[in-house]
């Protein structure tokens, strides 16, 4: 990646980055009165309450919290992959909520890109056919110079043709960022993209999120656990029992990390109340402590 | 403990073991419901013939031995009613009834002018109705048959002929045409083999039947009691003399059982093969059930592993799951056994074979088979997956691939595939180039079983080679999902492999079968084309013509000749002294325009007017040439010595094997009575006469005798066509078992491999795949395995098809024809079962949660 880095990036032929040019809105997508709940009656859970959040287009936003704060919950709904109970989810100027399976699926396809955590490509096609994939699912052709650059730029150029079993976790993560920034999506979603990956490779990864951003206005959400990955960020927004606490402007890995103990001092005990999983808080607490 | 493991293993993934027991079910099902279903029929008609016979019963020599029957036209030998006074003068003979009994009368119903009774094989019987201390049939509505007149029908025939007493009945016989009325109507004591029965009083039996009064077929004999059968016999055979054949009802009995047993056998053994294959094709199923199982809990067992269990013991865990599965299994598969029986019973009930299902006979053995069955075969195929467990490394637990890429093929894999194959191969074409030499059927044999064997082996890298071939277009034609349909399906070659190895053995059967059939056929029409000169053929379908339809053809106008045929059985000694038993046909001179016999020396012409021909196959085996002489002692009739005057070729069915004497021969030869009827007429009509028209009369002159059939050459090639048609459905229809259970092991490879691609789909639908293409993909995959299977199933079939018409090149099947359109038909109904298989597993895939396959552990 550090010569990867080296490469000019966006280079004027490949024209201007999606949204980036002025006409387009400001805000990329956006939740009005998002109310998510789980299961009925004495179950129920309510993973995001009244949730009001605006994705600013061109921006890197990280999205933080603890363990069950309804972080992936709030990812999900944004990106049309979960339906919510209450309230409404724009994409852009379109209304998702209330669109039928069909239309959210090509939604998806063609305006969303996604990084998930692990198992982001299909096992039986190799790296360039995973990049491509979702422009060969809505039957398009990829832009060859801009997937050129793409994947000059990953640095894995002389891994296409392998197949994800014959590439490192960190390869694999890359794969994943060039497919999500291949179709050039109008936002791309990654939920903890890095959790999976040493510091090295997680900052490799996180520094070309970054310059996808500056350089060609790409709209990036990132679920983290990390304040370093945090800290790579335009914004911070920090999520606890389903409501936005709060939220960090240009933030730096320290200024996180010192929030996020303030924040966990103050909050610990309602969120020890909520019904999550016991197992499950206590691996992301650990994950937390490890991160810091 | 370790029951308890597996056990909930089991029911864990029950939906997935599901179609594992549902082969195992069904194959069991069928091996029981045959063995009970046989057991029954044969405790039946034990009963049966065991409750019926005479205590002793005396026939003439030679009469209705099997030798005889197998030539058609045997007329009964009878004894004078003097036997009948001797034998009850016997000591220990309480009484003796004479009987008779003779198979070559047709039941017609007056009203619709057809024939009634059955229609299969089995034989309509008329004799004489008289008092027996154990009846086979006691009246059930009317009374006795009383004077020429009258005439008692069985129950089951009146009833499917929808005839009761009153009712008017027509019987033709050798004698005449015989106008009776159904004084009453018969029934069983114990079961209706599935033969019809009509009945007389004792001189009308003798006279329609016999011709003459005073003789009779039998005696049947009944013991007071104060000595054995055995005893008995002995002195009426002394009393009676060589000429005679006496049997005790022990003997009677065994010598019926032996008509209906070798059917019954014939059927059960048929039906075992192919529950057989069903059950071989399971295998494959259960092998893939398994593998994918030990698959998915590669992680979990490797858990295992890592916190100390032994190989033994994960081996075992695996076992035992194959274990209980083979238990469940069996006992489902005994139970469904049973009620396939019973529909066995019910069906063949349907066919005229009266057996009683609510006796069914369910002995010891039968159990022990179906579990012996159903555990050894799940557990043998389970023991492939479960080494494989057993050596999954704890490193296993800690890798995060998805699904664990199966090693592909290995070479040593290959070799064995591949050596066994050729070895097949080399056995076929040895089989091939024997010409119906003595070694050829069992090459064929090893070769189909090697060529089966090594593919089957062969198959996961047949898969990869075939399938990357089968599925380069589809990437073009279907896009996305095309692409990955093409590689799922290439991704696990050994279970790709396995699934389609399944369908291959069916569908390689059908097309074998469907490749020497329709050989059978155009073969069988060639050689009528080259040798057939006649243009009509008259047989019957008790297989002897009487007289009266003898003379109903030479009387039809437009004819030029008729040639009759018979069959006599004889006794041919050649000049190297050695004696056969052959049946003799003696035919018209004519015979030679009708059926162009070819000579290789000598002629054939000739021969039917004086003198003997003899095969090339004959002549060869006793160094016969033209003008050696052959004594020929005609059963029943004098012994003539005739000189060689042909040997014919033995190139074609219709004249291989077959020795020919002219009519007059025989007529010298046998007393009118011991003349067998004719078995066939052969006619040609008169030069310039409209053929169409004397086919016409010819049908009309025939239409009082409903089991006379005339065709002409065309309509005779449709008849032999259509027998070997019915013959190749019931072949089909019991292949349907197998293909049905190989169906069931695609969509359980689907459905396993949906459930374990889970996350992979949620990715996919994450990235904007829509369901239609989702299922699309899953439906191509699902294709191109079945058409793989085809691909593989034809290709084998073929060469069996081939193989096996050269084998039996010399005894008729000497043309090749490749079923163009049942090959066609195989992969279009391939391409359907695929179809067919992936609407489950692709509607369960479509509907899966996005969000709850991203999330899979
Ligand atoms: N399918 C579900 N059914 C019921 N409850 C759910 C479901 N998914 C999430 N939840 C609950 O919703 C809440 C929010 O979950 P969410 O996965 O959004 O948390 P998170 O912030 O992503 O946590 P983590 O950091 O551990 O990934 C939790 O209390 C969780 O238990
Ligand atoms: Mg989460």
């Amino acid at each position: 990646m550090t010569t990867a880095a080296a490469a000019p990036f966006g280079s004027p032929a490949a024209g201007a980055p999606a949204g980036a040019a002025g006409g387009a809105p400001a805000v990329a997508a956006s939740a009005r009165q998002v109310t998510k709940a789980y299961g009925t009656g004495e179950t129920r859970v309510t993973a995001l309450d009244a949730v009001d959040v605006d994705i600013a287009r061109g921006r890197f936003t990280a999205i933080m919290g603890p363990s069950g704060s309804g972080k992936s919950t709030l990812m999900h709904c944004l990106a049309g992959l979960d339906s919510v109970t209450s309230g409404r989810i724009l994409i852009g100027d379109t209304e998702i909520t209330g669109l039928k399976d069909r239309q959210l699926t090509r939604l998806r396809r063609d305006k969303i890109g996604f990084i998930f955590q692990a198992f982001n490509l299909l096992p039986t096609l190799n790296a360039l056919e995973n990049i491509t994939l979702p422009m060969d699912i809505a039957g398009r052709r990829p832009d060859r110079a801009w997937l050129d650059q793409v994947v000059e730029t990953v640095g894995l150029a002389d891994r296409l043709r392998h197949r994800p079993a014959q590439l490192s976790g960190g390869q694999q993560q890359r794969v994943a960022v060039a497919r999500a920034l291949a179709s050039r999506p109008e936002i791309i979603f990654g939920d903890e993209p890095t959790g999976n990956l040493d510091s090295r490779a997680g900052a490799e990864v996180l520094t070309f999120l970054r310059r996808s951003v500056d350089e060609l206005g790409q709209t990036i959400v990132m679920v983290t656990h990390d304040p370093v990955a945090a800290g790579y960020a335009d914004r911070v927004l920090f999520l606890a029992d389903g409501r936005i606490v709060d939220e960090m402007a240009d933030p730096t890995a320290d200024a996180v990390l010192e929030r996020m103990l303030r924040f966990s001092g103050a909050d610990a005990p309602a969120a020890g109340a909520r019904p999550a999983p016991a197992p499950d808080a206590l691996r992301k607490g650990a994950d937390d402590r490890t991160a810091g | 403990m370790m029951l308890r493991t597996s056990l909930r293993n089991l029911l864990a993934h029950k939906g997935r073991v599901a179609l594992s027991l549902v082969a195992v079910v069904l194959s069991v099902s069928f091996v029981s419901g045959t063995l009970v279903f046989a057991d029954t029929a044969t405790a039946t008609f034990d009963r049966l013939f065991a409750s019926t016979a005479a205590d002793v019963s005396v026939s003439p020599k030679g009469a209705g031995s099997d030798d005889d029957r197998q030539y058609g036209g045997a007329r009964a030998a009878t004894l004078p009613d003097s036997v009948v006074r001797r034998v009850a003068a016997q000591p220990g003979v309480r009484s003796a009834a004479g009987d008779v009994s003779v198979q070559d009368a047709t039941v017609v119903d007056p009203a619709t002018g057809k024939a009634i009774g059955p229609t299969g094989g089995a034989p309509t019987i008329a004799g004489n109705w008289y008092e027996t201390p154990n009846p086979a049939l006691r009246i059930t509505s009317g009374r006795v048959p009383h004077g020429p007149g009258e005439a008692v029908l069985d129950a089951d025939t009146a009833g499917k002929a929808g005839l009761g007493t009153g009712d008017a009945l027509r019987v033709v016989t050798p004698f005449g045409d015989h106008r009776l009325t159904i004084s009453g109507v018969a029934t069983f004591t114990t079961t209706n083999p599935g033969a019809a029965l009509v009945f007389f009083d004792t001189p009308t039996a003798q006279r329609y039947l016999l011709g003459r009064t005073g003789v009779f077929t039998s005696v049947a004999a009944y013991g007071d009691g104060s000595r054995s059968d055995d005893r008995v016999k002995a002195e009426v055979t002394a009393e009676l003399g060589p000429s005679y054949t006496v049997r005790t009802a022990a003997e009677s009995a065994a010598q019926a059982k032996v008509g209906v047993g070798g059917f019954l056998d014939f059927m059960k053994y048929a039906m075992l093969g192919f529950a057989g294959i069903s059950l071989l094709v399971g295998a494959f199923l259960i092998v893939n059930t398994f593998s994918m199982l030990v698959a998915q809990r590669t992680r979990e067992i490797g858990l295992l592993r890592a916190v100390g269990g032994s190989r033994a013991q994960v081996n075992r865990s695996v076992l035992a799951e194959a274990l209980l599965l083979g238990l469940l299994g069996s006992t489902l598969g005994l139970a469904a056994g049973l009620g396939l029986a019973v529909g066995l019973v019910r069906l063949i009930g349907s066919l005229g074979m009266h057996l009683d299902a609510s006796e069914l006979s369910v002995r010891g053995y039968v159990p022990a088979v179906a579990y012996a069955i159903g555990v050894v075969v799940t557990v043998l195929a389970a023991w492939l997956p479960a080494r494989r467990a057993s050596r999954i490394s704890p490193m296993a637990a800690l890798r995060d691939h998805g699904t664990p890429a199966e090693p592909s093929a290995h070479r040593v894999r290959a070799a064995v595939g591949l050596v066994l194959t050729a070895a097949g191969a080399a056995a076929l074409a040895g089989a091939a180039a024997s010409h119906g030499g003595a070694a050829g059927g069992s090459l064929l044999g090893l070769g189909v079983v090697l060529t089966l064997v090594g593919f089957v082996v062969a198959g996961p890298l047949l898969a990869a080679g075939v399938v990357r071939v089968l599925g380069a277009a589809l990437p073009a034609l279907f896009g996305p999902a095309g692409t990955l349909a093409q590689r799922n399906a290439l991704r696990n070659p050994r279970r790709t492999g396995a699934t389609a190895a399944a369908l291959m053995i069916g569908l390689a059967l059908v097309t074998g079968a469907s490749v020497v059939t329709s050989s059978m056929v155009s073969s069988a029409s060639s050689q009528i084309d080259r040798s057939v000169g006649a243009d009509y053929v008259v047989r019957s379908a008790s297989g002897a013509l009487p007289p009266q339809v003898v003379r109903a053809v030479t009387g039809t106008s437009g004819l030029d000749h008729v040639s009759r045929q018979k069959q006599v059985p004889a006794t041919v000694t050649t000049p190297d002294g050695r004696s056969t038993e052959t049946g003799v046909n003696a035919v018209s001179p004519t015979y030679a325009r009708d059926l162009r016999v070819p000579a290789a020396s000598g002629d054939f012409g000739a021969a039917l007017t004086r003198g003997i021909s003899v095969d090339q196959g004959f002549a060869d085996a006793h160094r016969l040439k033209v003008g050696d002489p052959l004594k020929v002692a005609f059963r029943g009739g004098a012994t003539e010595t005739l000189p060689v005057a042909a040997v014919t070729a033995d190139d074609s069915e219709l004249y291989k094997g077959q020795l020919f004497v002219g009519l007059a021969v025989a007529e010298r030869a046998l007393p009118a009575d011991r003349l067998p009827l004719d078995v066939m007429l052969l006619a040609a009509a008169a030069p310039g006469a409209d053929t169409g028209k004397v086919y016409a009369d010819l049908q009309k002159s025939l239409a009082d005798y409903p089991q006379v059939q005339v065709k002409d050459q065309a309509d005779y090639k449709a008849l032999i066509r259509k027998q070997v048609d019915q013959l190749l459905s019931m072949v089909y229809g019991l292949l349907g078992l197998a293909i049905v259970v190989a169906v069931l092991g695609v969509v359980n490879t689907l459905a396993l491999s949906v459930v374990e691609r889970t996350r992979e789909i949620g990715l996919l639908r994450a990235l904007g795949l829509s369901r239609r293409q989702l299922r699309r993909m899953v439906r191509l995959e699902s294709v191109v395995i079945a058409v793989f299977g085809a691909v593989l199933g034809t290709g084998l079939g073929l060469a069996w098809g081939t193989a096996a018409q050269r084998v039996l090149e010399s005894q008729g099947l000497d043309l090749l024809t490749v079923p163009v359109g049942t090959i066609a038909a195989v992969f279009a109904g391939a391409a359907l079962v695929g179809l067919l298989a992936a609407l489950g597993p692709a509607f369960r895939a479509s509907r899966m949660n996005v969000l709850a396959a991203i999330a899979t552990d």
